[in-house]
């Protein structure tokens, strides 16, 4: 009699043991869920219309832009707004060039026109300009580091390998001339209303002449730099000055495809079009932070 | 004998016991996209931040992101309150987005 009620116990055990594994295995198991939105969403649209045309600040300007989105407790906004505005006045220098930048290559589209060596020379004062941001930020980003949560840092670091991810798709792996949907081609064809013989000649240009490489932009030497950064800030002791820096030449490499596409685009547009991106262009210009007096 | 019976007992309590977090979270292999968390605040839950995205709140772990099962509490009344969490947006449209908080 013994014998069986053991039996039954460890029946009992054994079905409840199976049971649960088999919830767990459910409730844990692994759903390829990749929950829907994404190319009709306004704000990444925006997110990669803003990659495409502004390059001031390299890794730094992912840092600032995180800080955006952190949702850190309320009590701390008023020091973060500070170290935001003092991450956005050490790329002052480098948005006044981009702005430069911009206007130069507005008022070349607006006259069928770029002048492409004002254009070259600028984007060479732009990568000049951006290594000097990280010497910089050294101060802002350590007192952001001890202003933050551990969860916050940590989040922090996400986001700025977020944006990274974002920049690197549409600046670096997305192909010149593809017509992606949301890629850069198709967007311009929205914003201009472009003819499908439009499209067709400038994504063959695009194709048959890419922007020409930097030889100073490696893809891999600027992801080791945002996990080194992103591992280094997610840790309980933070020193930015020892984290290996400087220029990874984002800037360089992003405004040259940016320039390169307008110089394409350009001899292919309607007078009116040109004066519709040239005003794009323009309004991009004046997009510059306020940045705070010390 | 009663000793076996209670080491058995307890033994299946305990292992239920162990799979009930188990129930309120789902491993995914794909959290929200990059461009979502770049752009999205997420709101902090049990020290840790969540994103409503697709319906449902993701949240990370370690490497591996996951969602909850169950909209907890919490992050119910959070979106009861603000409807969805906040975005950024960086286009010429909203001035390349430096409008603050």
């Amino acid at each position: 009699m013994r014998m069986p009620r053991m039996t039954g116990l460890a029946l009992i055990a054994g079905l409840g043991l199976t049971s649960c594994a088999t919830t767990a295995k459910t409730a844990n198991g692994t759903q390829a869920t990749n929950a829907a939105p994404s190319a009709d969403d306004r704000a990444s649209a925006e997110l990669k219309e803003h990659d495409w045309h502004h390059h001031r600040g390299g890794v730094t300007q992912f840092i600032a832009m995180s800080l955006d989105t952190l949702g850190a407790d309320d009590a701390k906004r008023p020091q973060i707004e500070k170290v935001q505005s003092d991450l956005h006045a050490c790329m002052g220098p480098s948005g006044r060039i981009e702005r430069d930048l911009h206007l130069t290559l507005a008022d070349g589209i607006a006259v069928g026109a770029i002048d492409v060596a004002k254009v070259d020379a600028l984007i060479e004062r732009l990568d000049g300009t951006a290594a000097t941001v990280h010497d910089c930020s050294v101060n802002a980003l350590n007192q952001l580091h001890a202003i933050l949560s551990p969860a916050e840092r940590s989040e922090l670091a996400e986001k700025v390998k977020a944006h990274w991810q974002v920049w690197r798709h549409v600046n670096h792996e997305a192909r010149a001339g593809g017509r992606e949907r949301g890629g850069r081609l198709a967007e311009l064809a929205r914003e201009l209303d472009l003819t499908p013989t439009q499209v067709d000649k400038i994504s063959a240009d695009l194709q048959a002449s890419p922007a020409r490489p930097s030889g100073k932009f490696d893809p891999g030497e600027a992801e080791a730099h945002v996990q080194a950064f992103a591992a280094a800030f997610a840790a309980d002791s933070f020193d930015a000055g020892s984290v290996t820096p400087a220029n990874v030449h984002l800037a360089l490499h992003g405004a040259r495809r940016m320039a390169h596409f307008y110089e394409t685009v350009s001899p292919e547009l309607t007078a009116e079009q040109r004066t519709t991106l040239a005003r794009h262009l323009r309004e991009h210009a004046t997009h510059q932070p306020v940045v705070r007096a010390k | 004998m009663k000793a076996s019976k209670v080491v058995v007992c307890v033994g299946a309590i305990i292992t239920c016991v162990a799979c009930v977090p188990a129930l309120g979270q789902i491993d995914v292999e794909v959290g929200p996209p990059a461009e979502y968390i770049a752009t999205a605040t997420p709101v902090y839950f049990e020290g840790r931040p969540a994103y409503w995205y697709g319906n449902r709140w993701y949240y990370r772990d370690g490497p591996g992101w996951h969602a909850f099962r169950e909209e907890p509490r919490y992050l119910g009344e959070y979106r009861m309150h603000h409807r969805e969490p906040a975005r950024v947006y960086y286009g010429r449209a909203h001035g390349g987005g430096f409008r603050r908080w």
